[in-house]
This record gives C-alpha cells, sequence and structure tokens, in this order.
C-alpha cells in the first residue's frame, strides 16, 4: 500500500462517511429505547449463526445490561451499539470470555476474524438448507444451528442468552452485530441490525471489513419455531 | 446545517468538506497526542478515533460557543479520556478503524520523531499532574497546547470567568513548585 499514514487515513474516513447516511444528523440519544425483537429468517454467513433484526422499539435507558441468571446463564440486553469494550469486561466479570465488533450494516467481518469450532463447522446447514422457504426446512435448519456448541452457548430470544458451562475455558465467543445506519420504519420496513455469534479455540483477530451484500434482506419477518 | 462549508458543522455528509476540516488539523491533533501518549502505534489509533468522532458529532459543533479548534480540543481531549479508561487489555476488535494498521515503517518513524518531539511537554505535563484536575486540565490546553484561554475554556465547557480564576491559581502554584518547571510552562503564562 502506499501513501503516508495521514492519506491513508484519511481515505478510510471517508469510506466510513460514504457508508453513514449522507448529511444525516445522528444524535447521540437515537439508539435509546430499542429492544431485540427477535424475528425474520436465519440467514447463514460463514460457520456463525446470522439472525436479522427488525427494527422494533421499547422502553428502557442504560446501553446495555449483563444480568446473571439462577441458572447460571447470563442474559445480555442490548440497546445501543456503541463501547463493546464495556460490554466485554462485563461479561468476562460473569466469566465470559467474549470478543465484540459492531459495524454497519452491508458489512461483515472477513474470515481472518477467528476460526470457528470445528464441530461448529462440520455441522453448518447447507446452503439449499439455508435459502429455502419451507417452512419445514426453516426449522431443520434452526435445529441444527441451535444444536452446535455455538448455539448451545448463545441463544437470542427477545435478548441474548449466554450459557457460561457450554463455553470451554480458552474459548472466546465472537458476537458482530451490524447495524443499520438508517432506521426502518413501518412504512418502509428494513433490517434494523444483523446479529453473528460464533465460538473460537484459536486467536480472535480484529474485525477487517468486507461488503455483505445479502445484509439488507429482510427475510419473511416471521419468528422462528419455538420462539 | 448550522455552518456552511468552512467548519465542521457543514461537513457531515460531505466528504470534500471533511477532507479539508482534516488536513487543516491533521497535525494538530497528532501533536496534541503525541504530547500524552509516547507509543506511535496507540497515537496512530487514537488519531482515527478522533476523526471518527469528529464525523460522528460534526453537528454539535456550534460557532457561537467556540472556535473550530477549541472544539476539535474538546473532541480530543474526550478521546483521550475515553481511551485512559479503557480497559488495560489490549483492545481492537470493536474500532471501527485500527489506525496502527495503516503505518508503514516510515510513518512509525515519523511519528516517533513527533512524540521525540514533545518530550519537554509531556515533562510538563509530568509536572503539572499534581494540581487539582480542573486548573490541570486547563493549563494544559493554555501553555502545553497553546490555546487561548478563550478556546480552552470553550475545550473545556467552563466560562472564560472560570478559566481565569483557575488559569491564576495555577500559576500561583506553579511559582511556589520548586524547580519542576520547565521555562516552557512559564512562558505561557506571561
Amino acid at each position: 500500500m502506499n501513501g503516508t499514514f495521514e492519506d491513508k487515513l484519511l481515505s478510510e474516513l471517508k469510506a466510513q462517511m460514504a457508508v453513514r447516511p449522507s448529511g444525516e444528523h445522528i444524535p447521540a440519544r437515537r439508539r435509546t429505547g430499542r429492544r431485540l425483537l427477535m424475528a425474520a429468517g436465519v440467514v447463514g454467513v460463514a460457520a456463525a449463526a446470522v439472525v436479522a433484526v427488525p427494527w422494533a422499539t421499547g422502553s428502557g435507558s442504560p446501553a446495555y445490561a449483563v444480568t446473571k441468571n439462577a441458572d447460571g446463564s447470563v442474559t445480555l440486553t442490548l440497546r445501543e451499539f456503541r463501547a463493546p469494550e464495556t460490554v466485554e469486561r462485563d461479561l468476562a466479570a460473569t466469566g465470559v470470555r467474549a470478543d465484540i465488533a459492531y459495524m454497519p450494516l452491508g458489512k461483515r467481518c472477513d474470515v481472518s476474524r477467528y476460526r470457528p469450532l470445528a464441530e461448529d463447522q462440520a455441522n453448518m446447514p447447507t446452503k439449499e438448507e439455508m435459502e429455502s422457504d419451507d417452512p419445514a426446512k426453516r426449522a431443520t435448519v434452526l435445529q441444527k444451528l441451535e444444536n452446535r456448541p455455538s448455539g448451545k452457548a448463545v441463544r437470542l430470544r427477545d435478548d441474548i442468552t449466554i450459557y457460561p458451562r457450554r463455553i470451554a475455558p480458552g474459548w472466546t465467543l465472537v458476537i458482530d452485530i451490524a447495524e443499520n445506519p438508517r432506521t426502518p420504519t413501518a412504512d418502509d420496513p428494513g433490517v434494523a441490525w444483523q446479529f453473528s455469534a460464533g465460538l473460537t479455540d484459536g486467536p480472535v483477530r480484529p474485525c477487517r471489513l468486507v461488503d455483505d451484500p445479502s445484509a439488507f434482506r429482510i427475510g419473511d419477518a416471521t419468528p422462528p419455531p419455538g420462539s | 446545517m448550522r455552518l456552511k462549508q468552512a467548519g465542521p458543522g457543514g461537513m457531515a455528509g460531505d466528504p470534500e468538506a471533511f477532507e479539508a476540516f482534516y488536513r487543516r488539523h491533521f497535525d494538530e491533533v497528532t501533536r496534541f497526542l503525541a504530547r500524552r501518549v509516547d507509543d506511535p502505534h496507540t497515537v496512530a489509533d487514537l488519531v482515527a478515533e478522533v476523526f471518527l468522532a469528529v464525523i460522528d458529532s460534526a453537528h454539535t459543533y456550534r460557532p457561537a460557543l467556540g472556535s473550530e479548534t477549541a472544539w476539535l480540543y474538546g473532541v480530543t481531549r474526550n478521546t483521550l479520556l475515553a481511551e485512559r479508561r479503557r480497559a488495560a487489555r489490549e483492545l481492537q476488535a470493536g474500532r471501527r478503524i485500527a489506525g496502527r494498521r495503516l503505518l508503514e515503517p516510515d510513518d512509525v518513524a515519523r511519528l516517533e520523531e513527533r512524540i521525540d518531539a514533545e518530550a519537554t511537554a509531556r515533562e510538563a505535563l509530568h509536572a503539572m499532574g499534581e494540581l487539582p484536575e480542573g486548573e490541570r486540565a486547563l493549563l494544559e490546553l493554555v501553555v502545553v497546547d497553546q490555546l487561548t484561554l478563550t478556546e480552552a475554556a470553550s475545550a473545556l465547557g467552563i466560562r472564560q470567568g472560570t478559566a481565569r480564576v483557575r488559569l491564576h491559581r495555577a500559576r500561583r502554584w506553579l511559582r511556589r513548585a520548586p524547580g519542576v518547571v520547565p521555562p516552557l510552562v512559564m512562558e505561557g503564562l506571561r
């Protein structure tokens, strides 16, 4: 790569500007009051289970909450996608080593980020299964995803539930969330954000963003079976 | 948009206006950080964070409240404070741009030179470490970063009158500090 740090940084910054809605002011508090609503279909990217989440509003003010449950699980409620390191720190306090990255919708981390567990990779649904519209097949896909080690360690319902006893010592939970900078509305529905979780027994590298053209597919917006 | 072209307020969605702003301030932001952080990679990360924050918060700039420079120093200072609050462990994930990944050996050398050039300033900042927070922050901006009193007050979000009082107190304290005050510090107080 040529050019000085100053030039290279400028072009990265301009690329960041390009993925934001032009001229739109993003008030700091814009992201409050959002609750996770599980809906839409399951879409696959790499070996992680990715769920597209349509926009939903509700009440609540803190940016996020980490709650320890009586059964040993940990509930992660995200309302604003910022300061991933404080979320990581709070998760670490509950015994979960996590690596979280936020990115704009339409981007995802490339494969260099982490190597998923072999067992996760081996039990990945096929491409045809993932893209099928048949409800029975979709149920099978979900079951398959949930039976993998990462599916057992993380469940996305109303919130994100993490089961620390399913995460072996030395493993890292990688959570990538892609957020739509544009707020979808009832008239103009869209994917609000996309959630992807995976486990690795290897190192986790910084997220290198690559394009993810499938991200804006909204799916059929029906809750998956069992939710 | 409150300000056409010229200032940060007008560049929210305008890459050219942003580029002009970036070129105008890249050096001073880098120097500000080099006075406070002595690792070139961290400086690179922070420069990236500062300008990302500029993109995110350009709309918060109000010309009535102070100059563009004062506003930018406020943003830079907040970024640095956020970095210091960050958990001790090495954390690159979640950063939208890791500045250090863009560094070539030449860039590292240039940043190191810049960091060396700011060694006296770092000593001065160290000497000020014992002052109460409010006075120290102001003194830093005025004597080390060479902002005007008005700009420094606006970067810290305090009134000019308050700033004047704090500066006066800081100055008295410095006179009593035995032998630790580098000439640079006193120079800014005349």
